[in-house]
């Protein structure tokens, strides 16, 4: 029943008097005017649950009626039923053994919410074809924002229309609703009403019939609510809105003036998830790497077509190789950056099969990629002088080291503003191109002072007492500098530092420990070697 | 026409004693040391083949030889239209200490190190070959002459620096590089010793204290004391 209606209704909602009214209506009139500017659809699945397991209900689903147990309260509650146990009387909520006794060959099935919930992404999947807009309202509805595919779609009959075929090709009931607000959409079709209205100003005459439960709020707020006589929405309208604030958690109040349009209803939107996922069958079993290479391969061309038609590209990419008795052998790989390009996945693929122990022949493989990425589409130049300068060949090469030596063999450097030696860098694995163009300098500490170009890993003791000595006595060139800082996280330094030089030459940074309460000068260390 | 005109046009002959001047050897990249650059041909690093530094100490100042020539290559990246990219360090032999390379005019954003364990020739080799890099210095004894060969090609068709560091021993045999410098240290100062060079010839230079070369004058210590209140 779609009815498309023009007739102004005076609003049956008021305001309580407020010290501004004009104002206020003039604030009315334009949150009105903007939210009229959308149009939701909305998909209610009243037979969600049945609906979601219906391949496995499908053998005998004509021989016997079926019902679904509710797994929260030890599978003893019916919570959904198809209609020929409905006719014989069984009705969610009831109790198992009471629908047994109504239907001795009842046939019951546990509840999935996983499948439910992949039915609701399915049902959001058919609604990108109708707008980009989507939304989803789970356990059991789709919200679908299409004010902008109405001339598209010919109008929001048909589309309404085109919708309800596709859900009834996928063999899934829907209620439909339409309303400029998302949530006046939503308790239209809870309601069962499928309605297409186009005006916010009538939204909350239309929506003050519609019984409270459409709301799902809580239990005890319905009850208390029923206890006061109101029992539909308009009675809550009407109901002083400060009052009704109080007593009532304000989150109800803000539902009710989001469906009356009076704030606006902003909505997480809908992602389509893709994965590929492909897997070959190998006839003779193969126990060889590089054949079983060559084999895999035609699966890696088909993950890039697949990248390449969507324009996207993937970070990592997981490789499954089956064998007859031992568990499948898996193969992880990772890129520093979105790639869709088929001959730098099989560069490292290449690196890794190869280091790879199979316990068995391998019967299948298996490829599957991880989340798809906006793959960075770098601009062309027409006359490209030099890899080097846009640094686009930095991350294979990256991940190419990586695959044979290992991630943490590969790694950048950053200066990070500290006066401890050891702690004024870092080594940066995680792969971000740097800007070209020069950031300004985190602010150096140790500016106009000199530092050695090699630093030990850590300080090494050095022999000779009140005299160093490294490959022959050490003379002090310059120095000291004292560096006394990081009392704060327990690694706290007090050294003097001095650049030394011993007989071949060699410079060298040495420190000495300061001598500080309760202790005493400690020996030399060497920290650096100047190079 | 005179002799020395119709010697001097023919291409595959070049004299001993010009060295470093416009000969038959492609430009180099400048050292940054003056007397150095002089006994190089092309007047600094060739930018076309590996370069071997043979030495067994590290900290007398070997590195410090790179530095303004790798600095270069850095500030060529803020230039638009000029190769600069990355620096490949390939198995150091300690931990380059990023507040001293930056300090010596080098971004350490554009720095990669490899921790090779075993296959440094390997890494050196897949960092030569990505043209990602406008250098790549790397810390390795291959003993293998195909080993050796394989880098120097893949230098050459690089064009990039390419710096092998090996212990000095390793001058006693022959090697396909295009440059070898054998460095030693004393109390006087750094002294490197051409021992190969194509298009040059063995010569001895005396560098002095390298220091830190990039720095103007010397530097007044400066007291970074934050004591505990």
């Amino acid at each position: 029943m779609v009815s498309l209606t023009r007739r102004r209704v005076p609003p049956a909602f008021r305001l309580p008097p407020v010290a501004n009214e004009a104002a206020a209506s003039a604030a009315r009139r334009t949150v009105a005017a903007a939210a009229s500017r959308e149009l939701w659809l909305a998909l209610h699945l009243p037979n969600v649950i049945l609906e979601s397991l219906r391949p496995a209900a499908a053998p005998q689903a004509e021989a016997a009626s079926v019902a679904v147990v509710d797994l929260e309260h030890d599978g003893k509650v019916v919570c959904a039923c198809d209609e020929t146990a409905a006719a014989a009387g069984v009705t969610p909520g009831m109790a198992l053994n009471s629908a047994l006794a109504l239907l001795p060959g009842l046939q019951t099935l546990p509840r999935n919410p996983l499948r439910e919930h992949a039915l609701l992404d399915a049902v959001a999947q058919l609604g990108i074809r109708f707008t980009p807009r989507v939304s989803l309202e789970p356990p059991d509805a789709v919200l679908l924002e299409v004010r902008g595919s109405l001339r598209l779609f010919g109008g929001a009959r048909a589309l309404c229309e085109q919708v309800r075929e596709q859900l009834q090709a996928s063999g899934i009931t829907g209620v439909l609703a339409l309303t400029p607000t998302p949530l006046a959409s939503l308790w239209f079709a809870r309601a069962g009403q499928q309605v297409a209205l186009r005006r916010v100003d009538q939204l909350a005459s239309r929506l003050a019939p519609l019984p409270l439960v459409v709301t799902r709020w809580p239990e005890r707020s319905v009850q208390l609510l029923v206890t006061m006589g109101v029992r539909n929405l308009g009675g809550c309208q009407r109901l002083p809105r400060d009052g009704f604030s109080r007593r009532f958690e304000p989150r109800l109040l803000a539902m009710l003036d989001r469906a009356s349009g009076r704030v606006p209803d902003p909505r997480v939107a809908f992602r389509a998830r893709e994965r590929f996922v492909a897997r070959r069958d190998l006839e003779p079993e193969l126990a060889d790497t590089q054949r079983l290479e060559d084999a895999s391969l035609p699966l890696l061309d088909e993950l890039c077509t697949f990248l390449r038609l969507r324009g996207r590209g993937v970070q990592t990419v997981e490789w499954r190789f089956v064998h007859r008795h031992a568990p499948d052998t898996q193969l992880r790989l990772r890129f520093v950056e979105p790639v869709g390009a088929a001959q730098r996945i099989a560069h490292v693929f290449h690196e890794r099969l190869a280091r790879l122990e199979l316990p068995e022949p391998v019967r299948a493989v298996r490829l599957a990629s991880g989340p798809l990425v906006e793959l960075p589409q770098p601009a062309t130049e027409l006359f490209v002088a030099d890899r080097r300068e846009s640094g686009s060949a930095v991350p294979q090469l990256v991940e190419r080291l990586r695959a044979r030596l290992g991630a943490e063999a590969v790694h950048g450097l950053c200066l990070v503003p500290e006066h401890r030696p050891e702690s004024a860098w870092r080594a940066r694995y995680r792969w971000s191109d740097p800007p070209v163009t020069a950031s300004p300098k985190p602010t150096d500490p140790a500016a106009g002072t000199l530092r050695p170009l090699w630093l030990l890993a850590e300080p090494q003791s050095l022999s000779g007492g009140a005299q160093p000595r490294y490959q022959g006595t050490l003379e002090l060139e310059e120095g000291p500098e004292c560096i006394e800082s990081g009392w704060w996280d327990g690694k706290d330094i007090a050294r003097d530092y001095y650049i030394a030089r011993n007989p071949a030459g060699v410079r060298l940074w040495v420190f000495r420990e300061r001598p500080r309460k309760g202790r005493v000068a400690g020996g030399w260390f060497l920290h650096g070697v100047f190079g | 026409m005179p002799l020395d005109d119709l010697l001097r046009q023919h291409p595959a002959l070049w004299r001993a004693r010009e060295q470093g001047g416009a000969g038959s050897a492609p430009p180099g990249l400048p050292t940054g040391f003056a007397a150095l650059d002089r006994c190089l041909p092309g007047g600094g690093w060739p930018q076309q083949g590996l370069v071997e530094i043979l030495t067994d100490r590290h900290g007398i100042g070997e590195l410090s030889l790179l530095m303004p020539a790798l600095a270069t290559l850095c500030r060529g990246a803020e230039v638009p239209g000029s190769t600069g990219g990355w620096l490949a360090w390939v198995a150091p032999p300690y931990q380059p200490y990023a507040p001293a390379l930056s300090a010596a005019g080098i971004d350490v954003r554009r720095v990669l190190v490899v921790r090779a364990s075993l296959p440094a020739e390997w890494a050196m080799e897949q960092a030569l070959r990505s043209e990602a890099c406008s250098a790549v210095l790397g810390w390795a004894n291959p003993s293998d002459l195909t080993v050796l060969r394989r880098l120097q090609l893949a230098a050459e068709q690089a064009r990039c620096l390419a710096v092998l560091f090996r212990p000095a021993k390793a001058g006693e045999h022959p090697s396909p590089a295009v440059l070898r410098i054998e460095l030693q240290g004393s109390p006087a100062g750094l002294q490197a010793r051409i021992v190969k060079s194509r298009g040059g010839r063995p010569v001895c230079v005396q560098l002095g204290h390298l220091g830190a070369p990039w720095q103007a004058g010397p530097q007044p210590l400066q007291r970074a004391q934050f004591a505990r209140s």
